[in-house]
């Protein structure tokens, strides 16, 4: 393995980071709040570090191999999250570093937890810079830094395919285009396309501006934070919960779909394809049985429970986390269903977490195949999704993340026991983290916030963040002794 | 370009590694799941199925392609997806064929009445380039084992120019500086391989021993130019050929023609009857390539040059290597493992010719850049030499070559104007209508191709 290669890149990256530190440093020096200096000080430090860096290291010949690629990946988000702590830290956003580093980590990766805390240190209460950035760094997670890299340098050439595989969500990586490339500037276009439309969107529903851009920087990438301590319900309009519901879904669906939909001009590959049904059908359900619930156990009423529960199922399915009621009080089948839907996720090759709902098909189906084996244990049953018939080293590979998924949720959910937590905020810390979901049930509910945590736990439900954002392949890989032989 | 790429092996591998290098939009279609894996590590796209089917061809969107390139093992299948490519509205398709018996029928048309016919016609089987890498590796050994020296040859312009390979044998100019050789005629080095890594020529580079050096110059000077670097051998008279596969009875049977006298050793007695029965004059004998003393009996120390063309390429470096021991002038060899041929050179075996390289040098030439109407590549794969035509409008006409803004690595071969060849040409202004020939790093081609546009 070339490390200067790696290095090469990382510094490149570091670099990108710190230019995004413009933003927010635009918006404090507008609002003339004191944390731009703290902006500026880490734009200075990020793009020096990173260009001195990118300077003395060397570029060697030849294409990235699959080992540096990895390597590239897991170290881009590492050094990203430490560099993206710099405004928190030199503003003095909080009392120790394990708390930015959990708050940076949280956006990077989506998640949206948060360790504010609404009394002594509450959202409303930061300048507008440091809100900007936490949902900024949402937004350059939510689609991937690495393949927003891709698509704006054309210096990695080859190696660029293995970056991206190793980066995005699902089983496996479409390639949309012949080059590797021209997928990574595609998605990346999408995705800045829906941001505008839900911009303005919400701008015209009357959000205020400021609000707009951070509920938007942070719906696309199905983050959840946002610059209120009670979360989409602050603003308490259903039409501003209406657009965020439909942006949220748009955010949970494979964009290589629209793709298909928009560029390709093949609706029928976009309404036939049975992620895309089975998406909407479990989102559809979940919300009625939830209704169902609220309302026959007298919550609420038959409208509001419409109003809430559509809400919440969409937001944490998608993995999104943004909050319109208090899911904690419901009764114990609407919370056990949200549950779920943390540990099923959104579509793979979407902005969305967890599991993803092509594994859970995939598994399904392998199941009942296995029954049916059961009693012709010589039968041949090709396992299709979509018609297509997936090959067995596909199915293993989904079997084989699937194991690895439940057995980090079952270690996490030990370690965080053996640190005093109850069951259920212990279980749900870890599903909402490892999902990058963000609210999770019990102490760290939707009103509540992770700060409560002890600090060996936030390491980790840190390491949970990113080991779930990067589909635990590429961080667990790093474990592994012979990953670091052989080099 | 959009270029379709159907058949992951050997060949579509190189051809797709080579387009992808030069950024052009890249998919391959193969129809096994471990192959394609393979593939994955390019930049490109790729498809699992069938191309001889509409339904592939159509996801491979083929009625857009600029060229389908069919190399897939079996013949029919490449013919058939040239000609459902074509029916889609694919604009220009390439495909590979093996078999003589095919391939003869699209050239020659029979003699005598009782002769087969041309019933299988390529266009109306939509196919507009077929290439057959057995016939290319054959045609190249012949070619090499009919000159001066053992090194490949590149013809432009109808032949006027030509780009060759020199490999610095001649210890009078080792460690002297490019600037100092005094050559007798003139001509342009474009590129020098050292250690299989590409140097630009500059005058004060030193040359070392072993070095392979490219030479541009007119046909009539090349031989003399020559001499320079390397001892220039006779043409062959004697050949032993090891291997009666495709190949090997393919040059035979050519170098036979010519009035070569050939001895073809081949290990399977079979084989051996039937390509006796074909040879009439050549001598066929049964036994093992290995075996040092088979090989002296056989009078291979006596022979002018030896060839190996057996399917493996390990046999082929290790009987080119015995058969040099054995003092034979000139060993030649095919290898398919581009990797092997580095290799091969260094152990000291002559030329390694590989039907892949080969296969994946004429898909080159169909690849044809706007203005491009010949290109070659050189140096394994990493320098590519086109010939263009300047149209009127181009960057580069009416002015200087070298102030017309060509990337840096580039280096211009000569100049052809109205048929008089022009090197070196820095000080000449180009005209519209004249070729320039320009060498320079595959990722650079498509900025040159701009400026003549």
């Amino acid at each position: 393995m070339r490390i200067k290669v790696v290095l090469h890149y990382l510094g490149l990256l570091i670099a990108i980071v710190g230019l995004s530190m413009l933003l927010p440093l635009a918006w404090s020096l507008y609002y003339r709040e004191p944390d731009s200096l703290a902006f500026a000080i880490s734009t200075g430090i990020s793009v020096v570090s990173g260009l001195l860096l990118w300077r003395l290291t060397a570029v060697g010949e030849g294409r990235l191999s699959r080992r540096e690629a990895i390597m590239l990946v897991a170290g881009g988000w590492i050094l990203a999250s430490a560099f993206g702590t710099l405004p928190y830290v030199l503003a003095g956003t909080f009392s120790n570093y394990l708390d930015a580093f959990f708050e940076t980590m949280s956006g990077f990766t989506t998640t949206g937890a948060t360790v504010f805390d609404p009394v002594v240190n509450s959202i409303e209460s930061q300048p507008h810079g440091i809100l900007l950035w936490r949902s900024l760094t949402q937004w350059l997670g939510g689609m991937g830094i690495i393949t927003l890299f891709v698509a704006l340098f054309p210096i990695l050439g080859i190696g660029a395919a293995h970056l991206v595989e190793v980066e995005m969500p699902g089983p496996q990586a479409e390639r949309l285009t012949a080059r590797i490339r021209d997928t990574a500037k595609a998605l990346w276009f999408l995705y800045l396309g829906f941001s505008v439309l839900e911009f303005i969107s919400l701008w015209v529903a009357k959000m205020p501006v400021f609000d707009a851009l951070a509920v938007t920087f942070s719906t696309m990438p199905t983050g959840g934070f946002t610059p209120t301590s009670l979360s989409i319900g602050a603003y308490n309009s259903p039409l501003i919960e209406g657009i965020i519901i439909f942006f949220m879904m748009v955010a949970g669906v494979n964009f290589g779909l629209y793709y298909f939909l928009l560029w390709k001009r093949q609706p029928g590959r976009f309404f036939s394809n049975s992620e895309f049904r089975l998406y909407i059908a479990l989102l559809i359900g979940a919300c009625l049985f939830i209704v169902l619930n609220l309302t026959m156990s007298g919550v609420e009423s038959i409208g509001e429970a419409f109003r809430y529960s559509s809400f919440q199922a969409v937001s944490i399915m998608t993995t999104t986390g943004f909050v319109t009621a208090n899911f904690n009080v419901w009764p114990a089948f609407a919370r056990s269903a949200l549950l779920i839907l943390m540990i099923i996720g959104a579509s793979a090759g979407s902005t969305g977490g967890a599991l993803k709902v092509t594994r859970l098909l995939v598994l399904a189906k392998y199941a009942y195949r296995r029954i049916l084996l059961f009693f012709n244990p010589r039968a041949v049953i090709p396992l299709k999704v979509g018609g297509n018939t997936l090959s067995e080293r596909v199915v293993s590979g989904i079997i084989g993340m699937s194991i690895l998924y439940f057995a980090t949720l079952i270690v996490g959910f030990l370690v965080m026991s053996a640190l005093g937590l109850d069951h259920v905020t212990a279980l749900s810390s870890v599903a909402a983290t490892l999902g990058n979901v963000g609210p999770g049930l019990g102490l760290v509910g939707p009103t509540a916030n992770y700060l409560c945590i002890p600090a060996l736990g936030k390491v980790v439900l840190i390491v949970c963040m990113l080991v779930g954002r990067l589909e635990l392949f590429t961080i667990l890989v790093l474990l592994t002794p012979s990953f670091w032989k052989w080099r | 370009m959009y270029i379709i790429i159907v058949g992951g092996g050997v060949v579509g591998f190189h051809i797709a590694s080579l387009l992808a290098e030069e950024e052009q939009e890249v998919v391959v279609v193969e129809q096994s799941e471990e192959v394609l894996e393979n593939i994955r590590q390019l930049d490109v796209k790729t498809i699992l199925g069938n191309a001889a089917t509409p339904k592939v061809l159509r996801e491979a969107e083929a009625h857009r392609a600029d060229l389908t390139v069919a190399v897939t093992g079996s013949d029919e299948t490449n013919m058939l997806t040239c000609f459902i490519a074509k029916e889609l509205g694919a604009s220009t398709t390439a495909a590979r064929i093996r078999n003589p018996e095919y391939s003869g029928y699209f050239v020659t048309s029979g003699k005598s009445p009782s002769a087969p016919r041309k019933v299988i016609r390529p266009k109306s089987l939509g196919i507009d380039v077929f290439i057959n890498p057995e016939v290319e590796a054959a045609k190249e050994i012949m070619s090499i084992l009919s000159s001066f020296y053992s090194t490949p040859i590149e013809s432009f312009a109808n032949g006027l120019v030509q780009i060759r390979e020199f490999k610095v044998e001649k210890g009078t100019i080792v460690d002297k500086p490019l600037g100092d050789i005094a050559f007798p005629k003139p001509c342009v080095v474009a590129a020098i391989i050292r250690a299989g890594g590409i140097i630009m020529p500059s005058a004060g580079e030193l040359i070392k021993q072993d070095d392979r050096i490219y030479l541009v110059a007119s046909r009539e000077h090349m031989d003399e130019l020559g001499e320079r670097f390397a001892q220039p051998q006779r043409p062959a008279k004697s050949v032993v050929i090891l291997g009666g596969g495709r190949v090997g009875f393919l040059v035979a049977e050519g170098l036979q023609r010519r009035g070569v006298l050939v001895k073809v050793v081949e290990g399977n007695i079979n084989r051996c009857q039937e390509i006796a029965a074909k040879l009439e004059g050549a001598a066929v004998v049964q036994g093992d390539g290995t075996d040092r003393d088979f090989l002296i009996e056989q009078g291979v120390p006596s022979a002018d040059a030896f060839v190996a063309t057996t399917e493996s390429d390990e046999l082929n470096i290790l009987c080119g290597l015995l058969a040099k021991n054995l003092g034979v002038s000139r060993s030649l060899i095919l290898v398919n493992k581009l990797g092997y041929i580095p290799l091969a050179e260094a152990v000291g075996v002559d030329v390694a010719a590989s039907p892949s390289l080969l296969t994946a040098r004429k898909i080159a030439h169909f690849v044809l850049h706007g203005g491009a109407i010949s290109a070659a590549l050189l140096g394994g794969k990493q320098l590519q030499a086109v010939e263009f035509v300047t149209s009127p409008t181009a960057h580069v006409a009416q002015r200087k070559i070298i102030e017309a803004g060509l990337p840096k690595e580039s280096i211009v071969g000569a100049i052809i104007h109205n048929d008089r060849v022009i090197i070196p040409p820095d000080d000449s202004v180009v005209q519209p209508g004249d070729h320039v020939i320009i060498i320079s790093p595959l990722p650079v081609t498509p900025s040159v191709e701009k400026l003549f546009k």
